[in-house]
């Protein structure tokens, strides 16, 4: 398709594009709006000015910094671990094929599918036993758990054609088990691992209902929990949600733009060949 | 075979994370004693400014206490109550909802402090009027109205009727005092194109409306029966009846949007801000941020004309966790609460204080609200809210109003939805 | 080779600990708690089967079900399809006439959706389908009640979720793509094939473990799915948007029936698992 054709399809796609980020659009405009305007014209109003004051008293009245830090931490641990959980269970399930695979992976999805109200009085139960209760490794743990789950399934299906050519060549170099994994695997599936890495760090950075149950001192609190604050039982400030729902996303925006590079950069399988 | 290296790695990792794991320190045994306090309101409320200078006054008068302070989330209070307050996380001193389903079923769970001896000691049963006490005394089945006290209030709040004054006038209508010139007002909004009443039908403020009207025609005697279980409620009686069947009424006149089942009740409020409805039934709540975000017209509120009783009552509690090291630092933090400074301040900050001193509040929207609360209570008028009686019974109350907006059920049809779970609920009782 | 398959069992040893620990013990202490009666403290009290008899005769948990398999056509079937097609289109198309960064550009754009709290977005698609003053209904000059008329309100609540879900197939699609040799796609080019022909006999079946595995977790996450319909209708109008996990939310802690709702969460859960497994056979004999 060569001439007007090409353009018609991208401009259709950003078209396209522009309606997903809508949404986003009208946060933003919400953010920088003052209490009296929001009341005044409503939601979809434009702002008169940017109105920064109330973003900054909510940034020093929930230690804003302190909650990025929280979040920053456990998102980052939880991405990283569950990673690494990940290569190595599908390390054995997709390349090694161990017996008994389809019934592993199963149990392992288990962890993702189960709802969370299911698990939580049992792990406050458990948590509380084991002194954990209120801190950040319990959310850490947990979360590397349920996101290992995902990721094995992803990566084992991947790593399951995985080219046999490629393993036995290391075989015959003389690389043990461990060697093949690090120097030959983990390369090539380098696009799958930016992949999990960034989902991780995402989907752990918006969980909202476990942390919510299990950090409870306003110094181990994650982003969405603290900004749990502005939702009364009754009332919602709105100006200030959209201003520190933005705040919010930043780091998440941040992670997958800076990671979503390595996405373009991974070895194709052809390649190395 | 992982490697040796990555086990170590791996174990050092934990170690460093478990270090910053638990982010509450122990107090130290011997030292400053430290007064843990939390609460959900928001800082620029009345009760936000209130209770800042209550431990203000706090600390100057212990030198020798600390004050941690540690503002939390409705959301998050609301579904942890019972799980911290079992825990070694728990506070020393809280704000905590009012009502069996809450602060009744902490204390049937033995997890709140029993505060009977302290009140007396104090004096604050003088300070609150009866209808006021009764969501701060709970029984052995976590029914409020009688038994120990396990909390106390600082503040209260009720249900009224918000209006446009400049709407108002533009229509030519005056403020009704009986409810057929309630009605004629309505009609007159109607007939000039203006949907009269702003509500929320996916949230809290439909199913006021519909107890609001099922109140202009009960007396007190049927409250105690539906909230306290203290009588049968006959769903198909006069006062259900009526409501069900006026609320369908005023949906089917466009007193009330049809296309307000999915609204939220911050659209409503907003919309009541943008001057779209001339009238908004809702709670005190609103009141201090109306007047401080509402300027292109001038407002007011009046009374629900036609009723004794509006839907009201205490404002949240002040409880102290059986688990507290501190009760009578939190007794004394309560009782500065209830000092008169502390409560004018509520009232002049545009909150509706228990015991505040009428003389000494100034500001002249905060005199009528205030007017209006101390009328209520004086005529007992507190009736309390519909979702009270029963756990869960608020999505059953939405749900069910939802259905009346929509027409989806004729008024006998959704009296029905809401026994079912009232008369389930009262059957668990005592379990 | 036979001796070497034992060696793997040992990659799988670190996850099975935490698994036993964080999932399969709370499981079964859920398990256990779901035959009693217990609202969350003190004592539980034993209830043997009553939970689930009452679960087989409660009209709204046969109802939530129902409106779930719509839900799971929404964030299932629909996202993988269009995913897809965007993702094969931004690739190949995009990506070689306009440049990698503009392909990327516009996958960041269709994966933001995914970034946004699930709060926030509720509260803004609030705004946007409010019945006076929404944004679509200003700008299409409709006057529908999207989310209150109990005839609309499921089908708008899948849309809304087809936004939210879309970045993550394309996400993950594009990625698979970049294993794809170019060699097969050079020689399809010599033969003269349109570009539709390239994506239907090269590219879906180069990606089948992606596609098995998005279409597994997008049903999996309808299944399960909470927060969306929290934070849009609370499951009504009426009964119009409940969804089976909503419904064990509001028995855990709305109406502290823990044990009713362990009940809810382990069918559900149990149904999940079943699915899973026979996706799973499917998926394995393909392969």
């Amino acid at each position: 398709m060569r001439g007007p054709g090409r353009w018609a399809v991208l401009v259709s796609l950003t078209v396209a594009a522009l309606v997903m980020i809508f949404p986003f659009v009208l946060v933003a405009l919400n953010a920088v709006k003052t209490p009296e305007e929001y009341a005044s014209e409503g939601p979809l109003g434009l702002p008169g000015g940017l109105h920064l004051q109330g973003i900054v008293d909510f940034w020093v009245r929930v230690d804003f910094g302190q909650k990025l830090w929280n979040s920053l931490l456990i998102s980052g641990s939880v991405a990283v671990l569950a990673v690494v959980l990940s290569v190595l269970n599908a390390y054995a399930l997709g390349i090694g094929r161990v017996r008994g695979r389809l019934s592993i992976l199963v149990l392992f999805l288990v962890a993702n599918t189960l709802p969370q109200e299911a698990l939580v009085y049992p792990l406050y139960y458990l948590a509380k036993e084991a002194g954990l209760y209120d801190s950040r490794l319990s959310m850490i743990i947990i979360f590397t758990v349920i996101q290992a789950a995902f990721g094995t399934y992803l990566l084992s299906a991947v790593l399951g054609q995985f080219p046999k050519e490629i393993l036995e060549a290391a075989e015959i170099d003389g690389a043990g088990r461990f060697r093949a994994l690090v120097r030959v695997v983990v390369p090539i599936s380098r696009p799958t691992l930016s992949v999990l890495l960034i989902f991780f760090f995402i989907w752990t950075w918006n969980e909202f209902f476990l942390p919510l149950i299990f950090l409870i001192s306003n110094d181990n609190q994650t982003v969405p929990v603290a900004l749990g604050v502005l939702q009364g039982e009754r009332y919602m400030d709105a100006t200030m949600s959209s201003a520190s729902a933005l705040l919010g996303i930043v780091p998440a925006v941040a992670f997958f733009l800076i990671f979503q590079r390595t996405l373009t950069r991974g070895v194709t399988v052809g390649a190395v060949k | 075979m992982i490697g040796k290296s990555g086990v170590a790695a791996l174990a050092a990792l934990v170690l460093a994370l478990s270090a910053c794991g638990s982010g509450s320190e122990e107090a130290p045994a011997d030292g400053p004693r430290v007064l843990r306090l939390w609460h959900y309101e928001a800082a620029e409320s009345a009760m936000g400014k209130a209770w800042a200078e209550a431990i203000k006054k706090f600390e100057a008068a212990h030198p020798d206490v600390k004050v941690e302070f540690e503002e939390k989330s409705f959301e998050q209070i609301q579904k942890t109550a019972s799980m911290v307050l079992n825990s070694d996380q728990a506070p020393d001193v809280m704000e905590y909802n009012k009502g069996n389903a809450t602060a009744g079923l902490l204390s049937k769970q033995g997890l709140l402090a029993d505060l009977t001896e302290e009140v007396t000691k104090r004096g604050w049963d003088k300070l609150l009027p009866g209808g006021l006490q009764t969501t701060a005394r709970y029984d052995e089945r976590g029914v409020m109205g009688s038994g120990n006290w396990y909390g106390i209030p600082n503040y209260g709040e009720f249900v009224m009727v918000y209006y446009n004054k400049d709407l108002f006038e533009k229509h030519g209508v005056e403020v009704p005092a009986t409810f057929e010139e309630f009605t004629a007002a309505l009609d007159t909004f109607v007939r000039a194109g203006v949907t009269p009443i702003g509500t929320a039908g996916a949230e809290y403020p439909a199913q006021q409306i519909l107890y609001q009207l099922a109140l202009s025609k009960a007396d007190r005697a049927w409250v105690d029966a539906f909230q306290a279980y203290q009588g049968k409620v006959d769903f198909h009686g006069p006062e259900f009846t009526y409501a069900a069947q006026t609320f369908a009424d005023w949906v089917a006149k466009g007193y009330v949007d049809e296309k307000s089942a999915g609204v939220k009740a911050e659209d409503m409020g907003v919309a009541f801000m943008n001057g779209k409805h001339p009238m908004m039934i809702s709670g005190s709540w609103w009141y201090g941020r109306f007047a401080s975000e509402i300027k292109d017209f001038e407002w007011g509120h009046f009374l629900f004309p036609g009723a004794t009783m509006a839907p009201g009552s205490s404002g949240n509690i002040w409880v102290v966790p059986e688990k507290s090291a501190n009760k009578d630092l939190a007794a004394e933090f309560i009782d500065i609460t209830m000092s008169k400074e502390i409560q004018n301040l509520l009232g002049n900050s545009g909150g509706v204080p228990v015991a505040a001193d009428p003389e000494a509040i100034t500001d002249a929207k905060s005199k009528e609200l205030i007017e209006s609360f101390n009328t209520l209570t004086g005529r007992d008028g507190l009736a309390f809210y519909p979702d009270w009686p029963a756990p869960g019974y608020y999505d059953v109350l939405v749900a069910a109003t939802q259905n009346l907006i929509n027409g989806s059920k004729q008024p006998a049809g959704m009296l029905d939805e809401i026994a079912q779970p009232y008369e389930d609920n009262l059957a668990d009782l005592g379990n | 080779m036979r001796v070497r398959k034992k060696g793997y069992w040992l990659y799988l040893v670190p996850s099975l600990v935490l698994f036993l620990v964080v999932i399969v013990v709370p499981f079964l202490m859920n398990l256990g708690v779901s035959f009693t009666r217990w609202s969350g403290v003190g004592t539980p009290r034993w209830a043997g089967l009553e939970n689930y008899a009452r679960l087989l005769e409660d009209e709204r948990f046969w109802l939530s079900f129902q409106n779930n398999v719509a839900l799971i056509f929404a964030m299932a079937v629909v996202p993988t399809v269009l995913g897809l097609l965007l993702a094969a289109a931004l690739f190949d198309f995009i990506g070689k006439r306009f440049g990698p960064r503009t392909a990327s550009a516009l996958r960041a754009m269709y994966y933001l959706p995914q970034v946004l709290p699930v709060a926030v977005a509720g509260v803004v698609w609030g705004w946007m389908l409010h019945p006076s003053y929404g944004a679509i209904n200003q700008a299409f000059g409709l006057d529908l009640d999207w989310l209150g008329d109990p005839d609309l309100a499921l089908a708008t609540v899948m849309a809304v979720m087809v936004w939210f879900q879309l970045g993550y197939p394309v996400v993950i699609f594009m990625a698979g793509l970049q294993r794809v040799d170019p060699a097969y796609y050079e020689a399809a080019d010599l033969d003269g094939a349109s570009w539709w022909r390239k994506v239907w006999h090269i590219t879906i079946p180069q990606i089948r473990p992606e596609i098995f595995v998005v279409l597994l977790t997008c049903t999996i996450a309808a299944l399960k799915v909470f927060g969306p319909i929290f934070v849009l209708t609370r499951g009504g109008p009426g009964n119009a948007t409940l969804v089976p996990s909503y419904f064990s939310y509001l028995n855990f802690f709305q109406k502290s029936d823990v044990g009713y709702g362990s009940a809810i969460a382990t069918v559900l859960a149990l149904i999940i698992v079943v699915v899973t497994f026979l996706f799973l056979r499917i998926q394995e004999r393909e392969s």
